[in-house]
């Protein structure tokens, strides 16, 4: 397999074989198998938010903020369902990663799970794409290996979803066994799905499952670890990021247009040496095909007559 | 500098209006109808209804009927407001499209709904009215109002696993530091966004009669006279933390005689239950009558997914996700209906 040749494929969003995804997965695998639960980085860095299939989108996201030829960049997972391009935007960033190892970080995300990936829409991409489901189980055994998070400079905590009340500490987190399915309760599980809110203490979500974490929680994790900075995705923001809890916190979003009718910015946000933050705000893109027609769906109505 | 040619608003609004004038001849000249054709047979005895109704805004493509303007454009290129709208006799039926709420509507309307924290996905500034001119009545379909009627307050449902959670939770609270507090639920609200509603009188003082006898006129319903005049709009959307969905959507097609619109409430919490909403509104032009059904569908998860084991599709849940099936299969609760004439 040449990852050149594979990259070029997947920016047209063609289909690459199931042997070189077969290869890809695995070759990816190795290389995050070494990696630790959380990865250190340095700056400059570029972090970004959700993806979710948006292909074309991701493209722009590397052509304005420099591209991986010259920069390093932080995904904070999400990279799958919802989108038409699933598979080519996770391999793709699968192919930088074996290209330019140092330069990229993918933290995993809640829909980087089996169970996830089967309601939302990357199972039923592939399997209309390759007419069965083997490489959708080649790209969940890579999530499996994806880090929990990553820290940089070491003030800039970055993760996925928020904090855990079983987690003090970073070095809590770089003990967990990650490499699974992400279970349903646990640090693990934490760090991947619960949500920053307006409440005075760790509380229960009314669903019935799940953490809340408010301004103390946040400021207390930050002194803990002699941190400047919660670096966050899951939710989506209109304007591309959102900062809570007196700057203490972000949550940064990079699928503009989400689902293609949402009509929201995205956002990266760069930061510096001096650990100065920068967001680059960023519009959804009208793809085309090479003769120029439109290749997402408008989501025109569909007229029907309903009762 | 010729300065009169720079002059304030007055010569851009001509200019605009040019533009406008041009593109509707464009559209005019492109229409087949409108150029002279042979004439073949004599004229049919059912000579089809008159074109009566009036298409509203130009910022749309031509009405396959008129040639004037129909089904809302996906998206507007020009920086006007793109609310596509018809008029039929005394009634007016408007539409309109939005993004979602950005930071500053969203903090808005969590003062205005204090205590529900707002779901994924609101599409606040959108809107399906139904307007009759004549009697200043018009009933509106939008999100902060069907938020308005969800629960502040417990809604008794939690997520399949929430027992198995709690108990692991409360496990290891006894050998932990985990405070006791963080177990309980920190605010109570119905998360499932479960709406009962019906739609809002925005202005008139007719009200609906209650009279649950009326039925809808499906037979009238069922054919396929042209529609008009159609549109489909999500008000909000919240995917339950990958737990399911709770979506309200509102459609509308308008016929020469008649309009219907559908108002659906769906819920799923997997492995949960599910639970389908739907408000319907049929107006009979001539008639200047409305009538509105409301009609609520129930049922534990298992039950429908029992309906779906004739099926052998790769994967079976994927029917699950599709509201109209799953309305057939769940039993009625309840229904009512009212009646207005003018």
């Amino acid at each position: 397999m040449k990852v050149d040749e594979t990259i070029a494929l997947l920016r047209q969003g063609k289909q690459v074989s199931e042997e070189t995804v077969y290869t890809l997965c695995l070759r990816s695998q190795e290389l995050l198998m070494s990696e630790a639960n959380v990865t250190r980085v340095d700056t400059p860095v570029t972090i970004c938010g959700d993806i979710h299939g948006q292909l074309h989108d991701l493209l722009t996201l590397f052509d304005k903020s420099g591209g991986v030829e010259n920069n390093k960049y932080v995904f904070l997972g999400d990279f799958v369902d919802r989108g038409f391009y699933s598979l080519e935007s996770f391999l793709l960033l699968l192919c930088y990663k074996l290209r330019y190892p140092d330069r990229i970080t993918m933290i995993r995300g809640n829909h980087e799970t089996r169970q996830i990936t089967k309601v939302y829409g990357f199972y039923d991409e592939i399997v209309r794409k390759y007419g069965n489901s083997n490489v959708w189980r080649y790209c969940c055994e890579v999530f499996d290996y994806l880090s929990l998070g990553a820290v940089v400079d070491g003030q800039v905590f970055c993760v996925h979803g928020g904090l855990s009340p079983n987690v003090t500490t970073v070095n809590q987190i770089r003990a967990i066994e990650r490499k699974q399915e992400v279970p349903h309760e646990g640090a693990m599980c934490d760090l991947l799905w619960s949500d920053p809110d307006e409440v005075s203490t760790w509380s229960l979500s009314p669903r019935g499952a799940g953490f809340l974490f408010g301004r103390n929680e946040v400021d207390q994790f930050l002194h803990c670890n002699g941190l400047e900075l919660i670096a966050r995705a899951h939710q989506l923001v209109m304007e591309g990021y959102k900062e809570m809890f007196g700057g203490g916190l972000v949550t940064v979003w990079s699928a503009p247009n989400y689902c293609y009718r949402c009509g929201n910015v995205a956002a990266v946000l760069r930061i510096e040496d001096g650990l100065s933050r920068e967001y680059m705000i960023f519009e959804a893109v009208q793809a085309q095909d090479d003769v120029g027609n439109a290749i997402i769906p408008t989501k025109k109505p569909q007229m029907d007559y309903f009762l | 500098m010729d300065s009169k040619r720079t002059r304030g608003h007055g010569i851009n609004t001509i200019q605009i209006n040019q533009a406008r004038e041009i593109h509707a001849q464009t559209v005019r000249a492109r229409d087949p109808r409108a150029q002279p054709r042979p004439v073949l047979h004599a004229p049919a005895i059912n000579a089809p209804a008159p074109n009566r109704h009036i298409c509203n805004n130009p910022n749309n493509p031509a009405c396959a009927h008129c040639s004037a303007v129909i089904i809302p454009a996906p998206k507007a290129t020009l920086p006007l407001e793109d609310t596509p709208s018809i008029s039929i006799e005394d009634w007016t039926i408007t539409t309109r499209k939005k993004p979602i709420l950005n930071s500053k509507e969203l903090d808005e309307w969590d003062r205005t709904l204090g205590g529900l924290t707002m779901p994924e996905m609101i599409f606040g500034n959108s809107f399906v009215k139904i307007e009759n001119k004549k009697h200043d009545w018009c009933l509106e379909f939008n999100a902060l109002d069907a938020l308005k009627a969800v629960k502040v307050e417990d809604s008794g449902i939690r997520v399949s696993y929430a027992n198995k959670w709690i108990k692991s939770k409360q496990a290891q609270q006894k050998s932990s530091e985990l405070a006791e507090s963080s177990l309980q639920i920190g605010q109570h609200y119905d998360w499932t966004y479960t709406t009962k509603y019906k739609g809002t009188i925005k202005s008139g003082t007719h009200n609906f009669t209650q009279d649950n006898s009326t039925a809808l006129p499906l037979d009238k319903l069922s054919r396929p006279d042209p529609i008009l005049f159609y549109d489909d709009m999500i008000l909000f959307e919240d995917e339950l933390a990958d737990n399911g969905i709770s979506v309200v959507n509102v459609k509308i097609r308008v016929m020469n005689e008649r309009a219907l619109l559908l108002s659906r409430f769906f819920l799923r919490v997997d492995g949960v239950l599910f639970r389908v909403y739907d408000t319907r509104v049929y107006v009979e032009f001539d008639e200047n009558r409305v009538l509105r059904e409301y009609k609520e569908h129930e049922a534990d998860y298992k039950y429908v997914l029992s309906k779906n084991s004739g099926r052998h599709s790769r994967d079976p849940k994927a029917i699950l996700r599709d509201s109209n099936w799953v309305a057939q299969q769940l039993p009625l609760v309840k229904r009512e209906c009212e009646v207005l004439q003018f």
